[in-house]
């Protein structure tokens, strides 16, 4: 999808649109890099968690005792 | 006939007398001076009347008179006549400048020094008629009028006696609403701005792309001018109150201020406020933040608080909210400033 830019003047009430710049895009792509490397953390993390999870029932211990810790 | 020196066996005539009465004696006629005048030395002990319509001077030069002469000085005319030391000092505990019917005695304590007496008249010590008026002064002392209630005093040069009473500025630090506008596009910018004080108020924003950090920048400035901190919590994995964590995000890329983070579920809605303080300054301009996160079906629901500065030097005059990905499907943004 073409990204761009909205712009509401308030003193004319005017709304133009236009198209993004190549430094917009460029800005953009990092971005979208920076959230998509956090999606992976965040990803990795509950995966760890779910392991350490299963290992803690696998030693007997209770759901409530898994959540009391 | 002015002051003399009188010689032993010497015989006053009918005439001299009468003349003598009327000039070094203080009595008699005079004739009115009509322009500005320069004191003789015969005007020794008499009496020098001014009456023009205009300003006129009498001016007072050394080695004419000898201590002890004194000059009646009156002035009848509409134009103020100002005592003027020319070559001649002339020193005084109360005005130079005659008004109308005011006068006083230029007594000579040498002939190169003089003091003007001025009569203080009954009915002229003061220009003040009216309750509140004050004392004031151009080229004579005079009354400034009261004003009406609520006026303050301002000095104006344009004013004849250097100061009006004037209705102050209103200063208004009420907050205002400038605009309302629904969220749209990549990038969505409000232009136009102003204020001391700007205040955002963001209400149910959604973007077509999830996981989606929300970003804020000022005047479209792109480079290293922001710095911002927040605090708060999001939920770590399947959103549940019991299941959030305490979250602090350090400083910023500083290319904008980061609001916070979107879901991973394109129902996720921020909601919140921002304030910059001093937008319309030259100086930091201080940025508070604060709003959270729906889950929106997805994973992770948060909630922050912030702030931060914007080091630009110009005038906040636009702000454009961010987003990497997608665009923004839902939400209303209202601006205030105060």
């Amino acid at each position: 999808m073409t990204q761009y830019e909205v712009i509401h003047n308030v003193q004319t009430n005017e709304m133009t649109e236009k198209e993004y710049t190549k430094e917009q895009i460029a800005e953009a792509n990092a971005l979208q890099l920076e959230a998509e490397k956090r999606a992976e953390n965040i990803a990795k993390v509950e995966a760890a968690k779910a392991s350490a999870l299963a290992k803690l029932a696998a030693l007997g211990l209770s759901a409530d005792e898994i959540a009391a810790l | 006939m002015a002051k003399q020196t009188f010689t032993t066996g010497q015989v006053l005539t009918a005439a001299q007398m009468t003349s003598l009465q009327q000039t070094a004696m203080g009595g008699g006629s005079t004739t009115d001076k009509t322009t500005s005048y320069v004191l003789v030395a015969a005007d020794a002990g008499t009496t020098v009347i001014m009456n023009a319509a205009g300003a006129t001077t009498i001016t007072v030069n050394t080695a004419l008179f000898a201590a002890g002469d004194t000059v009646n000085i009156q002035n009848i005319g509409a134009g103020i006549c100002t005592i003027t030391a020319g070559t001649a000092t002339v020193n005084t505990a109360g005005s130079l400048a005659l008004s109308q019917y005011e006068g006083g005695v230029l007594y000579f304590r040498s002939a190169s020094a003089a003091t003007f007496f001025d009569y203080v008249q009954t009915g002229s010590v003061s220009p003040l008629t009216t309750k509140g008026d004050l004392y004031g002064f151009s080229t004579l002392d005079a009354r400034i009028p009261i004003g009406t209630n609520n006026q303050v005093l301002t000095a104006d040069s344009a004013q004849a006696l250097g100061l009006k009473w004037a209705t102050p500025t209103a200063v208004d630090k009420n907050f205002s609403l400038v605009s309302s506008t629904a969220f749209s596009g990549s990038t969505f910018t409000v232009t136009g701005l102003s204020g001391d004080n700007l205040f955002f108020q963001i209400v149910g924003v959604t973007n077509s792309s999830a996981s989606q950090a929300f970003r804020m920048r000022f005047n479209t400035d792109s480079s290293s001018k922001y710095g911002n901190a927040s605090f708060g919590y999001e939920s770590a994995s399947a959103y549940s109150a019991n299941n959030a964590q305490t979250i602090s995000n350090a400083p910023d890329s500083f290319a904008s201020i980061q609001l916070g983070w979107f879901s991973n579920n394109t129902a996720s809605a921020y909601s919140g406020t921002v304030m910059v303080s001093g937008a319309n300054t030259a100086g930091l301009k201080p940025v508070q933040f604060g709003g959270g996160f729906g889950a929106g079906g997805g994973n992770t629901h948060s909630s922050y608080i912030g702030g931060g500065i914007y080091s630009g030097t110009s005038a906040i005059t636009s702000v454009s909210f961010i987003v990497a990905s997608g665009t923004y499907a839902s939400g209303t943004l209202y601006v205030y400033k105060g």
